[in-house]
């Protein structure tokens, strides 16, 4: 036995102190009152009576002052706070709690507690295993989710264990099983008598990852099973993108899933903007997985969202993945300069979109000082290209600043005699037959692409000169009949779209549980994060222009870049989306390491190594029954 | 107060107190949604972490109930005294038991140490970190703490003194090749299972000593999570001498290359110091052409090393850079680099001949058109399907059936149905019937049967039998040659002639020419025929010749039959002779003394075959294939034009009327729809080119054959490259219809794949049934599959280990389920990865951008003094202090009391009387 209170020594004296207190408190002798008694036959009778009870009268004293000096033993020795021996087998024991998303399932409430979900349900197993330690174990409880987050140190204080159970929060995303597992066999990593409890519905996947399996080696694992119930209808997948050409437009896609047993009819909802975009009623069959897409839609301007509900008589475990989320991209403006004389058609061509700020200059005023642009368009001239300008677009250009080589004998009454059909600046046209009164051949380079030639020559190629694009025309349009058909605005269009074409890596949504790497919409470093239902923002890393952060919960999260009041924000979304992760048919069993893991033993509830409790416990019984006992005479 | 009324007062009293806890307990304790129950007093938070044992003051009213009862001579001032003490008593002992305990505050520090130790890390920085280390000990507060954690791959906790001042030994982890724990750094790993280290109620401190080169987790993600958890981070970067090291991080390959176009190669070579190193550059398994070995002046950094080359045959293309340097270098692993890219070459075809020398007219028509032409003789036909998968197209012209295995009828099937590929069957002597085609897999597969009607104004069939019937024939030879004979007439169908000329020196016509319908006749004939005399095989040959020449039939057949050797003079010519009138001539040496070479040039010349026979018991069954044969035959040997009968695209811009005319064909009869007949024999309305969708694939039947015997005239039409070319385009396998850009990365060992799809619109194609084929590493490494998921409207990805090192090719296949449930090839992707070694062998200079960031998220620094790392600057942790051992002390003073008021009269020492009421 271990004393953890107070030193051996003030034990001895603060008993021993109480010891003489009580024993010379019994030592003294309590003044009776004299009560006059009338009658002297009764008052002899009682002498007679006092006589022949004195010996009990004197066990009396004694067992009274046996229990309190037993009742100031007991307190003395509690104040030692005294364990159990420490065991070469005391055991030690990583607790992963499973706090995925699938932990939120409330199949395993009740009429008297609704709320009641599994990783309540799990809290509750834990605490029991708390109770259940021997005297020497010792507890390490970690919450595993996207990560793996210890809550407690190695320890066998049941106050610290019960505390790190109150912190454990289910998460919107999934458990990563095998980077739980090597952080277990880490922590346990020659300790004696190691083991692994797991507690979750068992949703957890193989236990394995880019470096392979896991190995546990002499480690033992047990499971605790959560759940007890299967019937959940999810969004698994809900996404977003604009078309590449006509920007106000978008397509959305939804991905739902049954993974009940049994049909379920469901009410599917999309929202834009907060507004109602489309109700649906549908049924989806046991285990069916649905991609629905909703094209051609407009309206929304930034958010998304989607929601399912099971009609009446439906039924619906998890609620977590019935709602998703999703951001459109920015429809940003495309900045434009022009640099011509004067271009009826050019300028007709662009005012047929509405997402362009076009600027028009003389060439006399070219460069424009303290401004940049995405797309420059030189209208018959051709100056040395200036910082900002962006990709370039040369009509009919020449000398010395030209991209290409202009070949100056004029081409006389040409056309495209070939034709490159696939290239984005000829999406929709048709200028197999368009007529070119004047033009001059364009002399490629090395890595430069042809896209349009007469017989005599290229008249439209493309390349990349300094990093910068350009795509040079190898006459002017209003010598050609060019302007004349349907076909020019289009080209016109298509080179600037092409030319600022939307981020390809843009995610309408980011799943959870995956580290993110968000665009920073400014050159800063000071990144602030709103997560949904956060308190304040937090302060996140910035690495190579994008934003890093492990998201746990799915929602609309707002990004501010730059100094705090003068940050330039900017949104996204996180969702679910994992049809694994809303299978939650509870797993009786699991395999790791080649080896089915087996229930928990050896966890005996009780009043375990903290003997000062049981101490104090039997203190209050004593104090009540000695209270009625001295009140009834029977101690004194 | 009358005793009575005292025990209802106190147990009104009583009842009253147990309400009053019980509903306090209730409300406050038993559903209180915290596991504990907290209040503030001043800047004091109290706490009780087990409040529910509050319920021990249930009791209380025990106490209450028991006192009007009381027998104890005390006065009444006392025993209320008494009750307070010992309610007092019981309150303390369960306040105690519900671990009252209040928030302290403190700046005590843990400091947790994580020290890398990987592969990466050199001794010397090691020694550095165990300097450093003494020196943040050293800087140890009284009541500060420490641990130390090194870390790898995986992280180790080194058993130490939380309070000592030295520092524990640095050891590496196993670096043992086959586990690679130290080939690694996962810093994420390390600071998590720092966090289980911090004890409540101390400051929480890291010291990350580090190159910041991390392989495994994600360091900034975690710094996240240590802010969160209340982790204070500071980063220590190594700063040591890296030893000599040349290392190739990367080899940058273009994302397209084509077929003879130079491209350039880049390769990022890591050098720590200035120095040489030779670098061999192999494109497959030879140097790479063009520039092929160099040696490298390398600069400390990153150096930009640029090869040429040039890609001359389209296909899977290996490149592998290796360097040795000509200085220090410590690791080896990160000397060579694979990558693997996929050329698009010239579509290809696979031209299997009967007669490999005479392949040229199609073969070369065939690349005049575009295509790679791989012509092969039956006996090199590939053995798998993932041979025959290389190519686009697959002709099989003019060859025996037993030349085609049926697992390799069986592969060309699968390349049909599964693969897509398409297969043109061409006819000639040993095509269709004549070479015992008919009932085979080929025959199911293709779109025309090969029993076809024979034409009812001709025999089908007119078969000359020469037996040798010299004297070494005597015995056996010549029974069997009789047995063989009478199986020949037996196989012959009723109108088909027949006769049969036994030879010695002179040749004897036994059975004149004569319809097989006479049998027993024949077999009376056949049955007189007696062995004896030399022999001469001309006068055989012309007398078959002679009497052949002058009957009508489509199919004039000679069968030879010789056990010795005889002159061949003139032999040669007569043969040419009866080949130029159509009569064919099959050649059958008995016994090991023939004339092989004389036997093959008959045969050779006669169109037919020649079977070397060492046992005379095999030559009835010899007889009765060549029966069969030549009679299920239709081979037709006549001039004839050909005509379209149906449109095909691939017909466009070809004018087949004024095509010359063909000399030859194989009768056979269209299968029923969706079978299409495209061209005919235009004399006769027999099929000459048919089609049909086998599976994903095309297959076609071609009944004239593709080379100078049949198609010599059409083989020198100007028309004739372009026919089969835009035959072979539009049938050919459409592997390269249309291409999806596919994009790949690697991150922490896991490859991850993105293909955008559109249409023709620029809209997004949605619904594609994606299978990624991984393979890998190569040279020869296995196929994995996985399937794309779409993720987005036209985004589908997949995400799988690279558990293996080397250079990975993926290539994608996009289906489509078609309205009528049948499953379309829509587009391709390719792509490719590299995984050459370990990551931690990539780089060695410190990355001070991570350290620097990370530290910064959770509130430390870079490159902290010792004393920062215990230094709370400012920032203190509350922590319980438990108060129970308060409680229980006060308990002990609250029985001593109790105890005193029992045996010690405080109260009306004088005795007085007590007052009575009227």
């Amino acid at each position: 036995m271990h004393f953890y209170g107070l030193p051996g020594s003030t034990l001895i004296a603060i008993g021993a102190a109480g010891a003489v207190a009580i024993v010379s408190l019994y030592v003294l002798k309590l003044r009776r009152r004299p009560v006059p008694v009338p009658f002297v036959r009764i008052w002899q009778r009682i002498l007679r009576e006092k006589e022949a009870t004195s010996l009990f009268s004197q066990l009396k004293r004694l067992l009274s002052l046996l229990v309190q000096l037993a009742l100031l033993a007991l307190l003395v020795l509690a104040l030692g706070d005294p364990r159990g021996f420490a065991s070469n087998k005391a055991r030690n024991v990583v607790v992963l709690v499973d706090a995925s998303a699938s932990m939120k399932a409330v199949d395993v409430a009740s009429a008297l507690n609704p709320n009641y979900a599994r990783i309540d349900a799990a809290k509750d197993e834990v605490k029991r295993l708390v109770r259940g330690l021997g005297g020497s174990d010792r507890m390490l409880i970690a919450q595993m989710d996207a990560g793996v987050t210890p809550l407690s140190t190695m320890t066998g204080e049941v106050a610290d264990l019960d505390q790190a159970v109150s912190l454990v929060r289910a998460t919107d995303s999934r458990a990563d099983f095998p980077r739980a597992l090597r952080f277990a066999a880490d922590v346990l990593l020659g300790l004696s008598s190691p083991e692994i409890v797991i507690v979750s519905d068992g949703n957890l996947g193989e236990p394995r990852d880019a470096a392979g399996e896991v190995h546990l080696g002499q480690v033992a694992v047990s499971f605790v099973p959560i759940g007890k119930g299967g019937r959940n209808i999810a969004i698994t997948g809900f996404s977003v993108r604009r078309y590449p050409l006509d920007r106000d437009r978008y397509e959305v896609m939804l991905d739902l899933y049954n993974a009940s047993k049994e049909p379920e009819e469901i009410e599917l909802n999309l929202l834009g903007d907060g507004n109602f975009v489309d109700v649906t009623k549908l049924k989806l069959n046991p285990g069916e997985r649905l991609p629905r897409f909703y094209p051609n839609l407009s309206g929304a301007r930034r958010t998304l969202e989607a929601t399912i509900k099971p009609v009446s008589g439906g039924h619906d475990d998890l609620p977590a993945d019935d709602h998703a989320y999703a951001l459109l991209p920015d429809q940003r403006r495309i900045r434009v300069l022009c640099v011509t004389r004067g271009n009826t058609y050019l300028e007709a061509s662009l005012l047929l979109t509405t997402y362009l700020d076009v600027t028009y200059v003389a060439p006399s005023d070219y460069p424009v000082k303290a401004q940049s642009f995405d797309v420059t368009i030189f209208d018959d001239v051709t100056p040395p290209v200036a910082e900002g300008s962006g990709s370039v677009f040369y009509l009919d250009p020449s000398g010395e600043s030209s991209p290409v080589k202009v070949d100056p004998a004029p081409l006389v009454n040409v056309g495209f005699d070939t034709l490159d059909k696939k290239s984005p600046f000829l999406r929709w046209t048709a200028v197999d037959d368009v007529y070119v009164g004047r033009a001059h051949r364009l002399i490629p380079e090395p890595g430069d692409k042809v896209i349009g030639a007469s017989e005599k020559g290229a008249l439209l190629l493309t390349g990349r000169r300094a990093g910068r694009r350009f795509l040079a025309l190898g006459f002017n349009p209003k010598d050609s009949d060019f302007v004349l058909r349907i076909a020019w605005p289009l080209f016109v269009l298509n080179v600037l779209t092409e030319f600022v074409a939307e981020d390809p890596s843009y995610l309408s949504s980011f799943r959870t549980g995956e580290v993110w790497h968000v665009a920073v919409p400014t050159l800063s470093d000071e990144v602030w994060l709103s997560a949904p239902g956060a308190p304040s923002p937090k302060r996140v890393p910035v690495q190579d222009g994008r934003a890093v952060y492990l998201g746990l919960d799915a929602g609309f999260y707002t990004l501010e870049a730059g100094p705090r009041g003068a940050a330039v924000k900017s949104e996204f979304a996180a969702n679910l989306a994992d049809a694994d992760e809303s299978a939650i048919e509870p797993v009786a069993a699991l395999t790791v390491d080649g080896k089915t893991t087996g229930a928990v033993e050896g966890f005996h509830v009780g009043v375990r190594s903290e003997w000062w409790i049981a101490l104090l416990l039997l203190a209050v019984a004593i104090t009540t029954v000695e209270w009625a006992t001295y009140h009834r005479r029977i101690t004194v | 107060m009358s005793p009575k009324q005292k025990r209802l007062i106190f147990g009104v009293l009583a009842v009253l107190l147990a309400v009053v806890i019980a509903v306090l307990y209730r409300r406050y304790v038993w559903n209180s949604p915290d596991a504990t129950l907290s209040w503030t007093r001043g800047a004091t938070t109290y706490v009780l972490r087990s409040p529910r044992l509050l319920g021990l003051l249930l009791v209380a009213p025990v106490f209450l109930l028991i006192l009007p009862r009381s027998l104890a001579d005390l006065p009444w001032q006392q025993q209320m005294l008494s009750l307070g003490l010992r309610l007092a008593f019981v309150a303390a002992l369960a306040l105690a038991l519900s671990r009252v305990a209040r928030t302290e505050r403190a700046e005590h520090v843990y400091t947790v140490f994580l020290v890398d130790v990987s592969d990466s890390v050199s001794p010397e920085s090691i020694a550095e970190a165990t300097r450093s280390l003494k020196q943040f000990l050293g800087a140890r507060r009284k009541d500060d703490r420490t641990r130390v954690i090194t870390f790898a791959r995986r992280p180790r906790l080194v058993e130490m003194d939380e309070m000592a001042t030295e520092p524990p030994v640095l050891a590496r982890h196993d670096a043992d090749a086959t586990t690679h724990f130290g080939a690694g750094t996962n810093l994420q790993a390390a600071l998590q299972l720092a966090y289980g280290l911090f004890p409540p109620g101390y400051l929480r401190h890291a010291v990350l000593f580090s190159d910041g080169v991390e392989t495994d987790g994600d360091l900034l993600a975690e710094a996240n999570r240590a802010e969160k958890l209340g982790v204070k981070l500071f980063t220590v970067p190594y700063r040591g001498a890296i030893p000599g090291e040349v290392a190739i991080q990367r080899m940058r390959l273009p994302d397209h290359v084509k077929v003879g176009e130079a491209f350039e190669i880049h390769a990022d070579v890591y050098a720590s110091r200035a120095g040489q190193a030779k670098a061999l550059l192999y494109q497959g398994e030879a140097l790479n052409g063009l520039d092929g070995a160099r040696t490298l002046t390398l600069v400390p950094g990153v150096n930009d090393v640029v090869f040429k080359s040039v890609v001359r045959v389209g296909g899977e293309v290996t490149y592998r850079l290796e360097l040795a340097p000509l200085g220090e270098d410590k690791f080896q692993e990160n000397n060579r680099v694979a990558e693997t890219i996929d050329v698009p070459g010239r579509p290809s075809v696979l031209y299997v001949e009967g007669e490999p020398t005479r392949a040229s007219p199609l073969a070369s028509g065939l690349d005049r058109q575009g295509f790679d032409v791989d012509v092969r003789a039956p006996s090199s036909f590939p053995g798998s399907l993932r041979e025959l998968e290389r190519y686009d197209f697959l002709i099989v012209s003019d060859v025996p059936a037993e030349q085609i295995s049926l697992s390799s009828q069986e592969l060309i099937e699968s390349y049909l149905r599964e693969l897509g590929g398409g297969f043109l069957f061409a006819g000639g002597p040993n095509g269709y019937g004549p070479g015992g085609w008919y009932h085979t897999t080929i025959e199911r597969i293709l779109p025309v049967r090969m029993d076809a009607e024979r034409r009812k104004d001709m025999p089908s069939v007119a078969m000359s039998l020469a037996i040798d019937r010299s004297g070494s024939m005597t015995g056996l030879p010549m029974e069997m040659a009789k047995q063989a004979a009478r199986a020949t007439v037996d196989a012959l169908s009723a109108d088909d002639l027949i006769e049969v000329i036994a030879f010695d020196s002179t040749p004897t016509r036994y059975v004149k020419m004569q319809p097989a319908r006479n049998r027993s006749r024949i077999e009376n004939d056949i049955a007189r025929i007696q062995a004896g005399g030399g022999t001469e095989i001309f006068p055989a040959l012309d007398a078959a010749y002679q009497d052949l020449s002058v009957v009508q039939a489509r199919k004039k057949h000679v069968i030879l039959l010789t056990d010795g050797r005889a002159s061949s003079s003139g032999i040669r010519d007569l043969v040419q002779a009866m080949a130029a009138e159509s009569i064919t001539v099959t050649t059958v040496g008995l016994g090991a003394e023939v004339d092989d070479q004389l036997l093959s040039l008959i045969k050779d010349f006669g169109g037919g075959r020649y079977h070397k026979v060492p046992d005379p018991g095999s030559l009835p069954k010899i007889f009765t294939r060549e029966a069969e044969m030549i009679a299920k035959s239709s081979v037709t040997l006549d001039y004839f034009p050909m005509k379209q009968v149906a449109p095909a695209d691939f017909l466009r811009g070809i004018d087949v009327a004024t095509a010359p005319l063909l000399s030859g064909y194989t009768a056979t009869k269209m299968k029923a729809w969706p079978a299409q007949e495209i061209l005919v024999n235009a004399d006769h309305d027999d099929p000459l080119l048919a089609r049909w969708r086998v599976g994903l694939g095309y297959a076609l039947a071609w009944t004239s054959d593709v080379k100078a015997r049949w198609a010599g005239d059409l083989a020198r039409w100007s028309g004739w490259p372009q026919f089969w070319g835009q035959l072979v385009h539009e049938h050919m396998r459409q592997k390269r219809r249309s291409e999806l850009p596919m994009k790949t990365d690697v991150f922490g060992g896991t490859a991850h794949a993105v293909v955008d799809a559109f249409d023709a619109d620029d809209r997004f194609d949605n619904n594609l049934e994606s299978k990624l084929t991984v393979q890998g590493p190569l040279p020869g490494g296995a196929s994995t599959t996985v399937m794309l998921r779409q993720t987005a409207p036209g985004r589908y990805e997949a995400s799988f280990p690279l558990d293996r090192y080397g250079s990975f090719v993926l290539r994608a296949e996009h289906r489509r389920h078609t309205e009528d449930d049948r499953v379309v090839p829509v587009a391709v992707s390719y792509g490719h990865v590299s995984n050459p070694y370990p990551p931690e062998y990539a780089s060695f200079e410190p990355n001070l951008g991570l350290l620097s960031r990370a530290a910064e998220t959770t509130g430390g620094a870079r490159d902290p003094e010792p004393a920062a790392a215990f230094d709370p600057a400012g920032a203190s942790v509350t922590f319980h202090q438990d108060l129970w051992p308060r409680f229980v002390g006060a308990a002990i003073v609250l029985l001593v009391l109790d105890l005193l008021v029992r045996r010690v009269r405080l109260f009306d020492r004088k005795f007085l009387p007590k007052t009575r009421t009227a």
